[in-house]
């Protein structure tokens, strides 16, 4: 799973992004994200979070300006050009999005469809090498006993486990994680935040994650970015966020609703 | 406890008015194919005669029925998987979600539009004029016939499925086609060959009755017993049939709910 460092640079330059109803989704975003960066976003809900990590691999598409990864720009229109930017960022869903009938290994080889030619994945002839990197990913998140147990018998913690190996099998440069931890409880929740931050420092993969609690954000952040209604209002490190700046984040004061761990507000 | 608002009044006016039309109806449409009941009455002796020269059915002419009625089976199980192959493509490209793009999903739409609106004895009598009288163009009848039914229904079926999983596939730069092979298939799955199966149910009915015009199977035995007034002949036919359908039926159905 080599993973060349220099890689996975991201830059939004004047990004806009207006949705058919009107909605502001991301407003002027003028932002860098270097290669190996551990980025957690925050904001409340309809934020433009998820706009943001579903415009770096074009599932949303600009009104306008620009996204470039490593330089290249995100293709707007769908067609090779665009897969092969796809091919390269992994993405990790908070519903996992898995084919619940088939095996864990059918699931991770799903994200070995890019590097493949397409009748081997057709007809499932996967070459040994791609069955290997999917086994490795496995591995990489400790589940590899669980490779050919169908994917509905597995916990949501397990099944999420299954989703960031999926991102992996990829090779990817950059992981993007929409809400990766919202439909899990408390324990599996720091657990698969460990497994992300372990894998971002291991293998030097950029990775996004937009969080909604902000005890997590501060835990396992390194840099964070706070939106309001698709636009920027912070960016800085997660060492020296302050709740005010959280308020100003949010909008409001802070709730138990905002945390994980209620403990934290006093 | 909250006050139960008081039930709002039965509209009378729009019950007695749709009762209205609907005799009306009734009675404008008897007298315009000449349907009168004491004709009936004078007639039934006719029907009468005919039902006891019906029975008792002629056991001695069923090992000549295995025949044709294998050729009936042969005839649903061609169409079924003809049709059943060829209504994977159709379907997608007609659901909403999943189609290639408006002009594409609008030509299919039509296609299948087409296909359901003519009748399975029209193209009974097309692939006979075409290929010749006998169980191929029956089979023939009866692939369309099958691409109508599980197309329609799949294709519903398919645009309401998780739109999630198909994202995650394209998210990983997967094509359309691995897309719709990895994302959309596996949750259709079930359905599709629920489908078939009733579509398989449909073709054994229907390649009976394709049989009167031509296209083989047990259905052709059926008109030439009938022409020739052999029947008691055709009574064994029909709870032959009868029997054979039930049995059809309840083989594909527990199938079907096994898998539901």
């Amino acid at each position: 799973m080599s993973n060349n460092n220099s890689q996975g640079s991201i830059r939004f330059t004047g990004a806009n992004i207006v949705y058919p109803n009107g909605t502001v989704g991301m407003k002027d975003l003028n932002l860098e994200i270097k290669p190996g960066e551990f980025v957690v976003i925050v904001g409340s809900s309809g934020a433009g979070k998820s706009t943001l990590l579903r415009a770096v691999n074009g599932l949303n598409r600009l009104t306008s300006g620009q996204i470039e990864v490593d330089g290249v720009a995100v293709p707007q229109k769908d067609g090779r050009e665009l897969r092969l930017l796809r091919k390269r960022v992994g993405m990790i869903f908070q519903d996992f999005r898995l084919v619940k009938r088939l095996t864990v290994m059918s699931n991770v080889l799903i994200g070995r469809l890019a590097h493949v030619p397409g009748w081997r994945a057709m007809f499932n002839l996967w070459p040994a090498h791609d069955k290997e990197v999917a086994m490795k990913a496995l591995e990489r998140v400790g589940i590899t006993e669980k490779a050919w147990i169908k994917a509905s018998q597995l916990s949501g913690g397990q099944q999420q486990r299954v989703g960031i190996a999926r991102a992996l099998a990829q090779e990817p440069a950059i992981i993007l994680a929409d809400e990766p931890v919202a439909s899990l409880d408390p324990v599996t929740t720091h657990q698969i935040m460990q497994d992300l931050v372990r894998i971002n420092r291991e293998l030097g993969i950029t990775t996004l994650v937009n969080l909604h609690f902000l005890d997590l954000a501060r835990k396992y952040g390194q840099r964070i970015i706070g939106l309001r209604f698709g636009e920027l209002v912070y960016d800085g490190s997660a060492a020296t966020v302050t709740d005010d700046d959280f308020r100003n984040i949010y909008g409001r004061d802070f709730t138990e609703d905002d945390v994980l761990d209620e403990d934290v507000i006093d | 406890m909250a006050m139960v608002p008081p039930k709002p009044a039965r509209n009378w006016p729009l019950w007695g008015g749709t009762i209205a039309f609907l005799v009306a109806m009734s009675w404008w449409s008897a007298h315009g194919i000449g349907f009168s009941l004491t004709e009936l009455l004078c007639n039934s002796a006719g029907g009468t005669r005919l039902l006891q020269e019906s029975w008792p059915p002629d056991f001695a002419f069923l090992p000549r029925l295995i025949d044709p009625f294998m050729e009936t089976i042969y005839i649903a199980i061609v169409g079924t998987v003809v049709g059943g192959i060829l209504s994977i493509p159709v379907a997608i490209l007609a659901a909403r979600n999943l189609t290639l793009g408006p002009i594409i999903w609008f030509a299919d739409r039509n296609f299948m539009n087409i296909l359901r609106t003519l009748p399975d004895l029209f193209w009974a009598m097309l692939f006979a004029t075409a290929v010749g009288f006998g169980p191929v163009a029956g089979a023939l009848a009866l692939s369309v016939f099958t691409i109508a039914v599980i197309s329609k229904l799949w294709s519903e079926s398919l645009e309401s499925i998780d739109m999630g999983m198909p994202e995650a596939v394209r998210a990983c730069g997967g094509t359309w086609l691995q897309m719709v092979q990895f994302g959309a298939i596996p949750q259709g799955l079930q359905h599709y060959v629920s489908y078939a199966l009733y579509a398989f149910e449909l073709n054994v009915r229907a390649s009976m009755v394709l049989g009167l015009v031509g296209a083989g199977g047990i259905g052709m035995i059926l008109e030439t017993q009938r022409a020739n007034f052999e029947y008691e002949r055709v009574t064994m036919i029909i709870l032959a049939v009868l029997v054979a359908v039930l049995i059809i039926e309840q083989i594909s159905e527990s199938i079907r709910k096994r898998l539901a």
